[in-house]
């Protein structure tokens, strides 16, 4: 009786405080009722589903939401208590970082009593290792895959398993949210309900009132790519008002080059012999947009840029024979979608070059944590069985051999039969035998622990700054890993920006306005949903321009429109204007800068060809949503709770 | 609507003050009706004259009447048996249908399958 009057109350005044506010003036509105029952939770991450040509994975919730009754799981105890004992399931389980791992998580999937989840993300009690990915990354878009004949018996990770610390969290399919905690005093609002009504006293159950938390993570997605797509084309077609269902991943890879290319001309390029320089420019991890990736790939990107640093110049005043062509490809993580664009480019001639133009290829892959100061060069078996390949790999070898021994670093090659780690070379290598190495900090499987996940920061490089230093202080400051190139002079600056702080002073120079914290290397969904150009390869972009490029003195609007000019080539060069650094007293005087660095598109060719169930090309799609927030509350009984939220 | 075509229709709805000749074509017009796949005209052609046909005392025209309402009832256990197990099927198999299930669907709904 109590409880009905209770609802007919809070309704009411819902109702009531809902019609004063759409009669109050336009400007801020708040529902005060609402505000004095629900507190919302700003600071938190979810897990979003995505989908590929077969399968769904990640989380989902309920349209309106799910509730359950708060319960911090920190014992084996709590655990049981969650999944049998408790009298008020079911249960939102509040999970210690020590119990996400791969058994908990499984059977809080597999029990009928578990709403939601929310991990809290914090270093206190993380495992030795934890790697969400699968134990044989991107096994299906490699060069070798079980059901072509190129190296089956290599395919599957038979010979070696590169991530045997994998998990497979991130490919499993839940359907309850999973949202993080990653703000501390958040996370300690929530304990402090949880303590205050939903402890238990003398091991009996706690009486209502209760705490209780709603997730809403709805996913529009089903099923697969296939059946999204499917779906989104016939609301197109016949709906009144269209829902888009899905969109794919994409974004831009980066590219530059020692000597212009023109980018007009597509298909074979006449008398150029080229190498490629590549690394990856992106990462994943098992939340949205989560991806600090420090180990698997700002290491490759910052040995990259600081390699163009030492290299342009020189190149400038003593070409080599061969064109030096430098990319860094995104999407890497989904079944190779910015490689296998560029490949899919190459052979349609609708890129600058073509596959025949390229001489060989020489990628970096994890090389952070290299111990002992060894690196490992890993070549293709299959391909070296050809003669000629064979002699262009080990010369390549050797000549990496004798640049490392001026410099301390010995470089060794694992054994012959040892197929390639995952790689951008092995979407190059699906076209036709290029002789090619990958540079990693592993001889067999990843040295890495927290491969593809959000512990893989700063702290596992072991880059870490003294405290007390500001922050142009610390931007400067030459840590360890920083101090391993002697003539690169922006290595400590690449490792602060990338991994700790964005919104620095060179970066802002470069104007590129970011937000506080470090970069996080998901691809997201391209330019059509995101606006311009993702952070992360507008940063490369830019930075790149800054090493390579020359200052000219052209003003604002003729660094927009340089055609007009007879001095200035756009089919050779971009133009990028940048203001300039700024100083205590004036903001900076921008200028020109021209360089050779350009984008190119990395959507997976399936998308363009329309084949949205393909075996051979990166078939990943996110899904879309109305509304991700999570709130908690305190209901007064059962039907209340299963009332409320659905009022509200 | 003005008022007047109001006490018409409640008239119309009252069935006492019209002929019987008028009740006979009445009940054949929506009869006949029906079987432009409007199985709602012999729903009301039941619940209108069934008073009518069943109830009241006899008149000449009764037996035709009778005779209508018993087929509209008819046709509409038919309509409402075929309906029942056409929704019934779709509503359980449309996931299992894919394509097929999308395409013949005019609202999907979000998120489940």
């Amino acid at each position: 009786m109590y409880g009905v009057l209770g609802l007919l109350l809070t309704s009411g005044e819902n109702l009531m405080s809902r019609v004063m506010c759409v009669s109050s003036a336009a400007g801020v509105c708040s529902s005060s009722v609402e505000q004095k029952i629900y507190v919302e939770l700003n600071e938190t991450v979810p897990c979003v589903r995505l989908l590929n040509a077969t399968h769904q994975i990640g989380c989902q919730s309920s349209m309106s939401g799910d509730t359950g009754v708060l319960h911090v799981l920190e014992t084996q105890s709590d655990l049981d208590w969650i999944l049998s004992s408790g009298p008020h399931p079911p249960y939102m389980v509040i999970m210690e970082t020590a119990f996400f791992n791969r058994s908990v998580m499984m059977r809080m999937k597999n029990s009928s009593r578990v709403s939601g989840v929310a991990v809290i993300v914090s270093k206190t009690g993380l495992a030795q290792n934890f790697s969400p990915h699968t134990t044989c990354p991107n096994q299906n878009t490699g060069v070798y895959v079980y059901s072509e004949s190129y190296g089956s018996e290599l395919a599957n990770c038979n010979v070696t398993v590169w991530n045997p610390l994998g998990n497979g969290l991130s490919y499993e399919d839940f359907s309850f949210p999973v949202f993080a905690l990653k703000d501390e005093n958040q996370t300690q609002v929530i304990r402090k309900c949880y303590e205050d009504h939903n402890q238990r006293v003398n091991g009996s159950a706690p009486h209502y009132p209760l705490c209780a938390m709603q997730l809403f993570s709805h996913m529009h997605a089903v099923t697969d790519t296939v059946t999204c797509m499917r779906r989104t084309d016939l609301q197109n077609r016949f709906s009144i008002n269209p829902e888009v269902l899905c969109d794919p991943l994409s974004d831009f890879n980066v590219w530059t080059s020692t000597r212009p290319l023109n980018s007009s001309a597509k298909g074979h390029a006449a008398n150029e012999s080229v190498v490629i320089a590549a690394a990856r420019l992106d990462g994943r991890s098992f939340f949205w947009e989560q991806a600090p990736a420090a180990e698997g790939t700002v290491s490759g990107i910052i040995t990259l840029l600081a390699a163009i640093q030492a290299l342009y110049p020189v190149t400038q005043e003593a070409p080599p024979p061969r064109n030096i062509f430098f990319t860094f490809f995104q999407g890497e993580a989904f079944d190779y979608i910015g490689s296998s664009k560029m490949v899919y480019d190459m052979e349609k001639n609708d890129f600058v070059i073509d596959l025949k133009n390229v001489h060989s290829i020489l990628e970096i892959g994890q090389v952070g944590l290299h111990s002992g100061r060894s690196l490992w060069m890993h070549s293709d078996p299959v391909s070296r069985k050809n003669d000629s390949v064979n002699e262009a790999v080990s010369e390549m070898m050797n000549r990496m051999e004798s640049a490392a021994a001026g410099l301390s670093v010995s470089v060794g090659h694992p054994s012959f039969s040892q197929p390639l780690p995952p790689s951008s070379l092995q979407r190059f290598l699906r076209a036709g035998p290029i002789p090619g190495l990958v540079l990693a900090d592993h001889q067999k499987s990843f040295s890495n622990r927290y491969y593809e996940s959000m512990y893989d920061d700063a702290e596992n490089l072991n880059v870490t700054y003294p405290p007390g230093l500001t922050p142009d202080e610390q931007l400067v400051y030459e840590t360890d890993a920083a101090k391993v190139c002697d003539s690169c002079g922006c290595v400590a600056q690449l490792l602060y920006g990338f991994l700790v702080q964005k919104n620095n002073s060179w970066f802002r120079s470069l104007l590129l306005s970011a937000g506080p914290g470090p970069p996080q290397f998901y691809i997201g969904l391209g330019p059509r949903i995101h606006g311009p150009v993702h952070s992360v390869t507008r940063f490369v972009q830019y930075i790149l321009a800054n090493l390579t490029g020359t200052v000219t003195n052209l003003t604002e609007s003729q660094c927009q429109n340089p055609s007009e000019l007879s001095t200035e080539n756009k089919d050779l060069f971009s133009y990028f204007w940048v203001s300039g650094p700024a100083s205590v007293n004036s903001t900076g005087e921008p200028f020109c800068v021209r360089a050779s660095v350009r984008l190119s598109e990395a959507v997976s060719p399936a998308f363009e060809l329309l084949e949205y169930g393909s075996r051979n090309y990166s078939t990943w799609t996110e899904s879309r949503w109305k509304s991700i927030r999570a709130r908690i509350f305190l209901v007064a009984s059962r039907e209340l709770e299963v009332m409320q939220h659905r009022w509200s | 609507m003005d008022l007047s075509s109001v006490f018409f229709i409640g008239n119309i709805m009252n069935l006492e003050r019209i002929p019987n000749e008028e009740k006979l074509s009445l009940c054949r017009r929506y009869y006949l009706g029906g079987f432009a796949f409007l199985p709602f005209l012999w729903l009301v052609n039941v619940l209108w004259f069934f008073r009518e046909a069943f109830l009241k005392p006899t008149y000449t025209e009764q037996l035709q009447i009778k005779s209508y309402v018993k087929k509209s009832a008819l046709g509409l256990i038919v309509w409402v048996a075929v309906l029942t197990t056409w929704i019934t099927i779709f509503q359980h198999f449309r996931a299992q249908w894919g394509e097929v299930g999308d395409y013949l669907s005019f609202t999907i709904p979000l998120g489940t399958a």
